[in-house]
C-alpha cells in the first residue's frame, strides 16, 4: 500500500502543470461554493433572527385559535403550571408575554391602522433589544402609560415625540377600545414593514386599553440555539393545557420559510451546474491521464501488478487531486468566509433601498457554519468517487497485449 | 530438460471482415539454459507467438506448458502471479515506470513478491552492478540513456528469478554499441547463471549470438536451428 501511494504521489507530479490546473478547478469549484452557501445562509440566518428577534420568538404560545382568527377574544391566562414548565425547561433562555392586537392610530391630520404590542419592555429589551432602534426619545418602562411607534409611522402621521395620539380598537368580546398616549420615543427598524405599522405599549396599559385584564395572546419564548426549537417545543407540549398550542418559528413564519426553501432550492441549481461542469473537466483530465499511460499499466499489470492494485494506485492519485483541490479551496474559502463573517457587507444607497422595499435589512451577512464547508468536499469527493468508477472500468477493461502496444 | 512445452498454437484475430490466423498450429520445446532468437519477417507472428507464450495474449487454441503448469487453464489472478513468479520480460521501449528511480524499478517486482527490504536491496543492488549500472541506481529513466534503459529492464526482467525471459526486439531502440554491449551482458547471464532466453527480433547481432533460431513465417515454423556458440 505503502508503493502504491509513493507511485500515486510521484504521478501527480510527472505532469505537475496539468495536476495543478485540474486541482485548482476544484480549488475554485469549492471556493465558490463556499462562499455562496456561506452569503446565503448567512443572509438566512439574519432574516430568521431579525424576524424571530423582532417579532415571533423562536416559539410561541398560543391560545389553540389564535394562529387562524388573531382576534383578543382567542386570549389565554398563564397559570402557575405554564410559568413552572417554562422556567425548568432546559432550553429555554427568555421568554416575555405579549399581546397582539390591531388598533387605529389617529393624530390631527390622519388615521392609520397599525398593530398593537403589548409588551413588558425589560424582558422584550432582552429578548430583542428594542431600545437600540430607538431613533428619537426614550424607551419605555414597565408600568408606564406612554407608547412606543415606528418612525415611519409617525410620519406617516405627522407626529413626534411627546405628541398624544389616540387609539381606537376592539377590546375583549367586542368592548370598545379607546385612549389617547404620549408618544415617548420612535422606533426606527431595519425592516421598513415593522417601521411603518408598529406601536409599543406596557403589557398591564395594553390590557387595561382592550379591557382583557390578565390576559394575554402569545407567550414568547428564546432559546439558546436553533437547533434547540424542537426539544423545547417537544418538553413544552408535554405540559400544555388542551386550550394552548406551542409553535416553532417556522410554523409562525410559513412565508419566510417558503422564501429560504426557494433560494435555497435556486443555490443548489448554481452549485449542482457548477460542479457539474468541474467534474466533467476532471473526468476529461483523468480520461487524458488513463490514456497516456495505458502502455505503462500494461508492463505493470504484464510484470505481474494485479489489477485492483492499479485501481487502487490510479484511484489513490485521483483522490489526491481532489484532496488538493478541497483542501486548498476549503483553506482559500475560509479566510475570505472569516473575515466576512466579522466584516458584514452593509449594502448602501439604491441597493440598500430596494433591500428595504423587500421587508429586509439591508446588510449582507455571512455564515461559518461547518456543513458550508463540509457539502462542498462531499459532493467532490462523488465526483471522484463516481470519476473512480470509470477507472475501474477501464482498467478491468484493459487488454495486457494490446496496451503494451500502446493502442486501445 | 524442457521448461516450455508449446502444442498446436494457434492465434486467430477475427477483423471486421478478414480472419487471420496469425499464429498457425506451432508446436515447439524450450529447454532450460537456451539462447534462442525467434526471427521472421514483419507480421510473421514472431511477437503474437511470444505473446502467447509469456501469458500475455490468449491463443485461439493450442497449449503452453511452462514447468509443467498450463498458463492458459489460469484464472486471470494465477497468471499474473504466474508471470511474475516465471517470466521475466524485456520490451522494445524499455517500458519502465518513469516515476520510479532504477533501483525501485527493479525492487517493484520483488515487492509484489512479497520480498523482506533487505533481500529487496541486496539484489536490486547486485543485479544493478551486474548490469554495469550500479552507479545509476538513484536515477529515474528519464535520466538515462536507450541502452542504460534496457539494462535496468534486464535486470527488473531477472528480479524475479524468473524460469526464463522473454525479450521483444530489445534492441530495436537501440544504437550499436549499446546493442553489443546489452547482448554481450545478457549472453553472460545465461552462460554464467544459465538463464533462458528466448527473444523475438530483426537484428541480425542478436542471431549472431543466438544458439538456437527459429525462424517463423506466415505463423509457421520455418526453420528451428541449433549453432554451437
Amino acid at each position: 500500500m505503502k508503493d502504491n501511494f509513493k507511485i500515486a504521489w510521484r504521478n501527480l507530479w510527472r505532469n505537475s502543470r496539468r495536476t495543478l490546473i485540474t486541482a485548482a478547478s476544484i480549488f475554485f469549484g469549492v471556493f465558490f461554493a463556499v462562499f455562496m452557501s456561506s452569503l446565503q445562509q448567512g443572509s438566512f440566518e439574519n432574516m430568521v433572527d431579525n424576524m424571530v428577534r423582532f417579532y415571533s420568538g423562536y416559539i410561541q404560545i398560543q391560545e389553540t385559535d389564535f394562529k387562524e382568527k388573531r382576534s383578543v377574544n382567542n386570549s389565554f391566562k398563564v397559570d402557575n403550571a405554564l410559568e413552572t414548565s417554562i422556567s425548568n425547561n432546559m432550553h429555554i433562555t427568555h421568554s416575555t408575554q405579549r399581546i397582539e392586537s390591531f388598533a387605529l392610530t389617529g393624530s390631527e391630520s390622519k388615521s392609520i391602522p397599525a398593530m398593537l404590542f403589548g409588551i413588558n419592555p425589560e424582558k422584550e429589551e432582552a429578548i430583542s433589544g428594542l431600545s437600540k432602534w430607538i431613533g428619537e426619545g426614550e424607551f419605555i418602562a414597565s408600568g408606564s402609560k406612554d407608547i412606543l411607534i415606528g418612525k415611519v409611522l409617525a410620519e406617516n402621521l405627522k407626529v413626534h415625540v411627546d405628541d398624544s395620539l389616540v387609539l381606537i380598537g376592539q377590546g375583549y368580546h367586542g368592548v370598545s377600545a379607546a385612549g389617547i398616549y404620549r408618544i415617548a420615543g420612535l422606533l426606527d427598524f431595519p425592516l421598513p414593514d415593522l417601521s411603518k405599522q408598529i406601536i409599543y405599549m406596557g403589557i398591564r396599559n395594553c390590557q387595561e386599553f382592550l379591557s382583557m385584564p390578565n390576559l394575554i395572546t402569545s407567550y414568547v419564548i428564546m432559546v439558546n440555539a436553533p437547533e434547540e426549537v424542537s426539544g423545547a417545543v417537544t418538553d413544552l407540549h408535554k405540559d400544555l393545557s388542551k386550550e394552548l398550542k406551542v409553535y416553532p418559528w417556522d410554523e409562525l413564519q410559513p412565508e419566510l420559510v417558503n422564501l429560504i426553501e426557494g433560494k435555497v432550492a435556486s443555490g443548489k441549481v448554481v452549485k449542482a451546474l457548477l460542479f457539474m461542469v468541474i467534474g466533467f473537466g476532471v473526468w476529461a483530465t483523468i480520461i487524458m491521464m488513463m490514456h497516456e499511460r495505458r502502455r505503462e499499466l500494461g508492463v505493470m499489470i504484464a510484470i505481474g501488478l494485479q489489477k485492483f492494485r492499479v485501481v487502487i494506485m490510479i484511484v489513490i492519485e485521483a483522490f489526491f487531486i481532489g484532496l488538493i483541490g478541497i483542501l486548498s479551496g476549503i483553506a482559500g474559502s475560509s479566510l475570505l468566509v472569516w473575515y466576512f463573517v466579522k466584516n458584514p457587507i452593509i449594502v448602501t444607497g439604491e441597493m440598500a433601498e430596494t433591500y428595504r422595499s423587500m421587508g429586509f435589512e439591508p446588510i449582507l451577512k455571512f455564515s461559518a457554519n461547518i456543513d458550508i464547508f463540509i457539502t462542498p468536499a462531499i459532493i467532490v469527493f462523488v465526483i471522484f468517487a463516481l470519476i473512480s468508477l470509470y477507472q475501474i472500468y477501464y482498467v478491468i477493461k484493459l487488454r495486457t497485449v494490446t496496451a503494451l502496444r500502446g493502442l486501445n | 530438460m524442457n521448461v516450455i512445452e508449446i502444442k498446436d498454437l494457434v492465434k486467430i484475430y477475427n477483423s471486421s471482415e478478414v480472419k487471420v490466423k496469425a499464429v498457425n498450429g506451432i508446436t515447439i520445446d524450450f529447454e532450460e539454459g537456451e539462447f534462442t532468437a525467434v526471427v521472421g519477417p514483419s507480421g510473421s507472428g514472431k511477437t503474437t507467438f511470444l505473446n502467447m507464450l509469456g501469458g500475455l495474449d490468449r491463443p485461439t487454441s493450442g497449449s503452453v506448458k511452462i514447468g509443467g503448469t498450463n498458463v492458459w487453464e489460469l484464472s486471470s489472478r494465477k497468471l499474473i502471479d504466474f508471470r511474475m513468479n516465471n517470466i521475466g520480460f524485456v520490451f522494445q521501449s524499455y517500458n519502465l515506470i518513469p516515476v520510479l528511480t532504477a533501483g525501485e524499478n527493479v525492487e517493484f517486482i520483488m515487492h509484489l513478491q512479497g520480498k523482506p527490504k533487505k533481500e529487496r536491496e541486496k539484489r536490486t543492488k547486485e543485479l544493478l552492478e551486474s548490469v554495469g549500472i550500479g552507479d545509476r541506481i538513484k536515477s529515474r529513466p528519464a535520466k538515462l540513456s536507450g541502452g542504460q534503459q534496457q539494462r535496468v529492464a534486464v535486470a527488473r526482467a531477472l528480479a524475479s528469478k524468473p524460469e526464463f525471459i522473454l525479450a521483444d526486439e530489445p534492441t530495436a531502440n537501440l544504437d550499436s554499441k549499446a546493442t553489443s554491449g546489452l547482448l554481450e551482458l545478457m549472453s553472460e547471464m545465461n552462460r554464467k547463471h544459465n538463464t533462458t532466453f528466448i527473444f523475438a527480433t530483426h537484428d541480425q547481432r542478436v542471431m549472431d549470438k543466438a544458439r538456437r533460431i527459429v525462424t517463423i513465417e506466415d505463423g509457421k515454423i520455418l526453420k528451428d536451428e541449433r549453432f554451437e556458440r
